[in-house]
């Protein structure tokens, strides 16, 4: 590992240290608050009543007993909702629903009360007479012509979206193909877990102005959303204030502004005092969103020699009866359609489906994890037919630095080469074959350095120094466990030469963060960091200036290091640095040492034909696994599991590795025992009993070798590592799966099922 | 959660007569993993929630050694049963049981009569039970009486308990030496399950080691309460007990069985998963016999 | 309907007037203030509830206030030492990488503890089975896991250091 910081060519003090997450001790004490711990004065507590149907007419509804019990303070229907208040970019969703429902999570009503129990007393007194319509479950059959139509505004069910690219001449390249292998992959809703469940406190003040405590990876953009919901209300130029506490997991549930949170202002607002909605276990399962769910054709082609002529890929998305960012990650899905190996003629096409189902969401990968479950278990297939090596075919078609891919993404560093080679030497994939043991192989890209998505994929910074050598720094970027605080404070003290301790990273509050986009796209690291760095070389610079005064040296011969700034050719003259930053406040014209920074990615918006430098760097990775089939039972054991990732530079391998563990047995729940059951639209398994995560009996051991490419524009190298774990999970999975017993599972979860069905189906 | 009040008896006797002065609206509750479930997801509404947590003498686990039978209080946790060696040992059908019910949280509440009188067709604690020619002690308003664990069980979530009775302990007869016996549930996971299915098979062999005198398969999940593939047992008994013959008695048990499709699994699997069981089972009971336990 | 009962927790003897219906978590969360003690599902399934009573881990989602008349309490707010020093668990929990988005950590750390008490050389698959009551989502549990075996290692040098 290279430990040399290049800016300095001194070696790195805090870079590459395994520092222990900073708000770890608090939270191993029980004193971290999360929004279950927040209780202000004068709270009330709302509740939400949902609907009973999957597709149904309010013919009546009678809130009168509700509103007459003791301790009730107000009830909302959807008739008190402003008609402009709608969530999602598409705009089709009310916090409230009016009218009509269209699936179960569907909020029909809300209450404020003095307790949560009179709040769900309240809501079993209101009554409401339905009328059920038809309704539709299956996306491909809602794309049918007679299916009934769940949004009449609509004519169809088939969402107007853009999800259609072509690159090359797929059709020629087929006909040309030596080999071509073709399937259809299926992927099933999975959901976040996030451990602490959702909630939000909002409340006015005497001016209605907003504040809002709110689970949230968007600080900015769900202010944005909650300044939309006031000016709709009829509260225009307005402040909101969002105030995001400690975050009990996000993985991108919180990536988008939920019914919750807007019923929370309407009830605040109601009531003219704070109101508290928070999600109970089964609520999170029922009424937060999911993965998006996939019906997937693939169609790859390799020559003779195994090079990769052409991917041909269609998909329908269940987009349930409401639009989220679950409709838009098809957008994702391109990349590792065009990008992940080398290929060049490549076509897409993505149908968003409304059904009566729920709606999907951002989660960990977005989308990414679908798209190479089909392209990854297609490549092993593909490498059968044309008789080569599952290895070889991966390595023959890599990506290579340098490279343009077909979308237009620029690939600066590419490690994907070496993490193959780490993943080789952990589990060779050529080794003797023992009876139901098999090994798989699977490869990502995605993006590392950003992704731009919105119209500005930036991120602020804001740094101060006080007289004591200590750093306050407030960032647009959003810690909600994976630790982009650690990453801030290491940056900044790296490069203004003081210890993690001095660091205070203030973040997630809009009234003192700046802007950020939001904590998506493992961008964070890559990002924020920029952000801070920007922000600690525009300090630096000041300090340099002083003490190169002070002391009488040139400041490009001055270091910073280990809370002193000396002479890199005269080690004597030295100074610490608080006793510099006192030197410089308290002189004649006195100056505090503060600096903002804004990081804007120079990377691109996507055009009309989806191509795009959508980040400035790619993250690439390789995972194996090895695995044993139990023939009779069909049940998927694994044995061993590498999970290699380019991560530019590893700022923290201690929470790096936490980022890469944690996304593998997301992946591996994905892969093998997760799914929300919904039966006509119903979710039958809300709760931890029947949703299937791995529990600590079901871990493994995991090994995550690092590969470092130093990309030229990553904070000290580094790019993004937050999702990466979970994307080729599942096909690594399916491969191995293949290679112990002969069967290949196209649908997702891999269960004992699944796998025996397919056994007994191919013996015949 | 529903407001109650909470009746902390001593004995059993005091425990009945509470009961009986609330009858309408009084529910026992033993380790409380089940019932305060209930009672917060608003299934059960008791103003009276009498708890049998103090009631010492449905608390005792013993052997007996010289007549070789075991007693089992009602109140015994799955943890306490867990850390038994005289249960790892000698009852491993039990063992193998308990030590992987819900958590170990949940393990140290719930109690094994709890687990018994839920009756929820995935009872882990109810099929090593049945395997061993449990009796269950009842005690009511009207007196004591007793019954074989299996004939507990009426529907799911429906005991035979009439209102106002405890079950107060389980014996288990003495076992017969050159008896071994095991169970498994099939799951997703490693923890944390409900069976998808659950096997338990039980093997007595005579005193040359090689014909089954006595034979319990009982399945948890493949019927509406726990049941016993009397098919198969008989199938085995008098037979030199072979792999091939544990094939055919799973066979015969998976036959037996009324599986059905649920969000958790499907029938067939279900019936799948019987068949390769009850073998292992079986063979995993020779090999314990052979070991000598 | 209310019962007066008394109990030790984490250390100090305390009287309480509880409801009967109060389960152990909404006297520790809601009436006493000790938010330590998280609730991730109210049935059970998840242990971020987890706390010791009399020695053994529990749900205090599931356990009756009532019940803990005269029994002995830890809740995750006594581990730390008066001086703040974080108990060896703790401590190896941070350092080990063991906590992330840190909900489920306080259960963790009990769960451990319980553990540890009980039997100070657990090993990897003892650990397993006593923490797989213990749902966590960030971490996959492999630093989770190589946090408590480190915590075993550093309890047994100090109890190694205080016999010398």
């Amino acid at each position: 590992m290279n430990n040399i910081n290049p800016d300095t060519n001194q070696e790195f003090c805090v870079i590459g240290k395994r520092i222990p997450k900073l708000d770890a001790a608090q939270k191993a004490m029980g004193r971290a608050e999360y929004i279950q711990d927040i209780r202000l004065p004068g709270m009330l507590y709302g509740k939400i009543l949902y609907s009973k149907f999957a597709h149904a007419r309010i013919v009546k509804i009678d809130i009168s007993r509700a509103k007459a019990l003791s301790g009730v303070h107000a009830v909302l229907i959807g008739e008190d909702v402003p008609d402009k208040m709608r969530m999602g970019f598409y705009k089709d969703n009310p916090p409230i629903k009016k009218g009509k429902v269209c699936s179960f999570r569907d909020e029909v009503a809300a209450v404020a009360a003095t307790t949560p129990e009179i709040a769900k007393k309240a809501l079993g007194l209101i009554e409401i007479e339905y009328e059920e319509l038809p309704a539709i479950f299956d996306p491909e059959k809602a794309m049918e012509k007679d299916a009934p139509i769940i949004h009449e505004m609509h004519k169809s069910n088939v969402l107007n979206l853009p999800w259609h690219l072509d690159y090359g001449d797929v059709e020629k390249a087929e006909k040309a193909s030596a080999f071509v292998v073709e399937e259809r992959f299926t992927t099933q809703w999975v959901t976040h877990c996030c451990l602490g469940t959702s909630g939000a406190i909002a409340l006015f003040d005497a001016k209605s102005n907003l504040t809002i405590h709110t689970n949230t990876q968007i600080p900015s953009l769900a202010q944005k959303d909650f300044l939309e919901s006031l000016k709709a209300m009829g509260l225009k130029n307005k402040r909101v204030r969002v105030i995001k506490p400690i975050i009990g997991g996000g993985f991108g549930s919180k990536l988008d502004t939920y019914a919750y949170e807007h019923i929370a202002i309407l009830l605040a607002h109601a009531v003219r005092k704070p109101v508290k909605i928070l999600f109970d276990r089964a609520e999170e399962f029922k009424a937060t969103s999911t993965r998006q769910p996939t019906v997937i054709y693939i169609k790859q082609g390799c020559d003779k020699t195994g090079k990769l002529t052409f991917r041909d890929m269609r998909m329908v998305l269940d987009n349930g009866a409401y639009t989220s960012w679950g409709a838009t990650t098809p957008s994702v899905m391109m990349m590792p359609i065009t990008s992940l190996y080398r290929v060049d003629n490549v076509r897409y096409d993505a149908k968003c489906v409304y059904t009566n189902n729920t709606y999907a969401q951002a989660m960990r990968g977005y989308g990414n994890p679908q798209a190479t479950f089909a392209i990854e278990s297609t490549l092993d297939m593909l490498a059968e037919k044309a008789g080569i090596d599952r290895v070889e075919i991966r390595r023959i078609n890599k990506n290579h630095p340098g490279d343009t891919t077909p979308q237009g993404f620029k690939i600066t560093s590419c490690g994907l080469s070496e993490c193959i080679d780490a993943v080789q030497k952990q589990i060779p994939m050529d080794g003797p074959k023992e009876k139901g043991i098999g090994t798989g192989i699977a490869s990502l890209i995605h993006v590392g350095g950003g992704a731009r998505i919105y119209k500005s994929d930036g991120c602020g910074a804001i740094l101060k120094m006080d007289d004591y050598g200590k750093v306050d720094i407030f960032t647009g970027g959003t810690d909600m466990g994976q630790g982009l605080d650690n990453i801030t404070a290491q940056i900044v003290a790296e490069e203004l030469g003081l210890f993690v301790e001095d660091i205070n990273v203030v973040h997630s509050d809009t009234d003192v963060c700046p802007w950020d986009v939001g904590a998506h796209a493992s961008r964070s690291t890559f990002v924020a960091g920029n952000a801070a760095l920007g922000a600690a070389k525009k300090v630096k610079e000041t300090l340099l200036a002083y003490g190169s005064k002070l002391l009488n040296v040139l400041p490009e011969d001055l270091v910073l290091r280990k809370r002193m700034i000396f002479s890199a050719k005269d080690p004597e003259k030295t100074m610490p640095i608080d006793k510099l930053l006192r030197k410089a406040h308290f002189s004649p014209q006195g100056k505090m040492l503060m600096a903002d920074f804004f990081y804007d990615p120079d990377n691109e918006n996507m055009g009309k034909d989806f191509k795009g430098n959508l980040s400035v760097t790619y993250a690439f990775g390789a995972h194996g696994v090895r695995v044993h089939v139990d023939e009779e039972t069909g049940k998927v054991k694994v044995l061993d599991y590498v999970a290699a990732h380019d991560v530019g530079r590893a700022i923290n391998p201690l929470l790096l590795e936490g980022q890469v563990y944690g996304g593998v047995v997301m992946g591996l729940g994905y892969a093998l025992t997760e799914e929300v059951i919904l039966k006509d639209g119903e979710t039958m398994n809300a709760n931890f009993r029947d949703y299937k995560l791995f529990t600590a009996k079901d871990a493994i051991r995991i090994k995550a070798p690092v590969v470092e490419t130093y990309d030229e524009f990553g904070p000290f190298g580094a790019k993004g590592i937050g999702e990466p774990g979970c994307v080729p999970t599942a096909p690594a999975i399916a491969n191995a799966v293949y290679d112990a017993v002969g069967v290949r599972i196209t649908d997702l979860p891999i269960t004992p099922e699944k796998v025996l069905a397919a056994l007994k189906k191919k013996k015949g | 959660m529903k407001a109650f009040k909470y009746l902390i008896p001593e004995s059993v006797e005091a425990a009945i007569s509470f009961y009986q002065a609330h009858s309408e609206t009084a529910r026992y509750m033993a380790g409380g993993t089940d019932v305060i479930v209930k009672v917060k997801e608003g299934w059960m509404e008791p103003d009276y929630l009498i708890s049998l947590k103090k009631i010492q003498e449905m608390a005792e686990l013993h052997k007996n050694e010289a007549t070789g039978e075991l007693s089992i209080g009602a109140l015994v946790t799955h943890a306490t049963l867990e850390k038994s060696l005289m249960i790892r040992n000698d009852y491993p059908i039990l063992y193998d049981a308990v030590s992987n019910i819900g958590s170990l949280q949940v393990r140290n509440m719930g109690t094994i009569g709890g687990n018994l009188i839920n009756a929820v067709p995935s009872a882990d604690g109810a099929i090593p039970l049945i395997a061993l020619d449990g009796v269950a002690l009842l005690h009511g308003p009207e007196g004591e009486r007793s019954c074989k664990v299996i004939d507990l069980f009426i529907a799911p979530y429906q005991t035979i308990l009439k209102p106002g009775e405890i079950l107060k302990k389980i014996t288990i007869p003495p076992q017969a030496p050159l008896t071994g016996s095991g169970y498994t549930k099939f799951g997703r996971r490693a923890a944390m399950e409900l069976p998808l299915i659950g096997i338990g098979v039980l093997l007595t062999l005579d005193e040359e080691s090689e014909t089954c005198t006595k034979a319990r398969i009982c399945l948890g999940v493949a019927a509406p309460t726990p049941m016993r593939a009397q098919g198969a047992e008989a199938f085995l008994v008098g037979k030199k007990i072979t792999e091939a013959v544990l094939i055919q008695a799973g066979n015969l048990a998976a036959d037996e069985s009324r599986v059905r499709d649920s969000i958790r699994g499907t029938a067939w699997h279900r019936r799948e998963m019987i068949r390769v069981h009850v073998r292992r089972m079986g063979l995993r009971c020779l090999a314990l016999i052979k070991e000598g336990r | 309907m209310t019962t007066p009962i008394s109990f030790i927790l984490n250390g100090d003897e305390l009287f309480h007037e509880v409801k009967d219906h109060w389960t152990l978590l909404h006297l520790l969360r809601e009436e006493m203030g000790l938010i330590g003690t998280k609730e991730g599902c109210g049935n059970g399934e998840c242990g971020a509830c987890t706390v010791i009573v009399d020695g053994l881990a529990v749900n205090a989602c599931l356990y009756l206030a009532v019940d803990l008349d005269g029994k002995r309490l830890e809740t995750i707010e006594g581990l730390a030492g008066s001086d703040g020093t974080l108990h060896p668990i703790q401590q190896s929990f941070v350092d080990e990488g063991g906590i992330q988005c840190g909900f489920c950590s306080p259960g963790m750390i009990m769960s451990s503890k319980a553990l540890l008490d009980q039997n100070p050389t657990a090993g990897h698959e003892d650990i397993k089975h006593a923490l797989a009551g213990n749902i966590c989502r960030c971490t996959g549990y492999v630093q989770i896991l190589e946090s408590v075996e480190a915590a075993r290692d550093r309890l047994s040098e100090q109890a190694g250091g205080r016999n010398e």
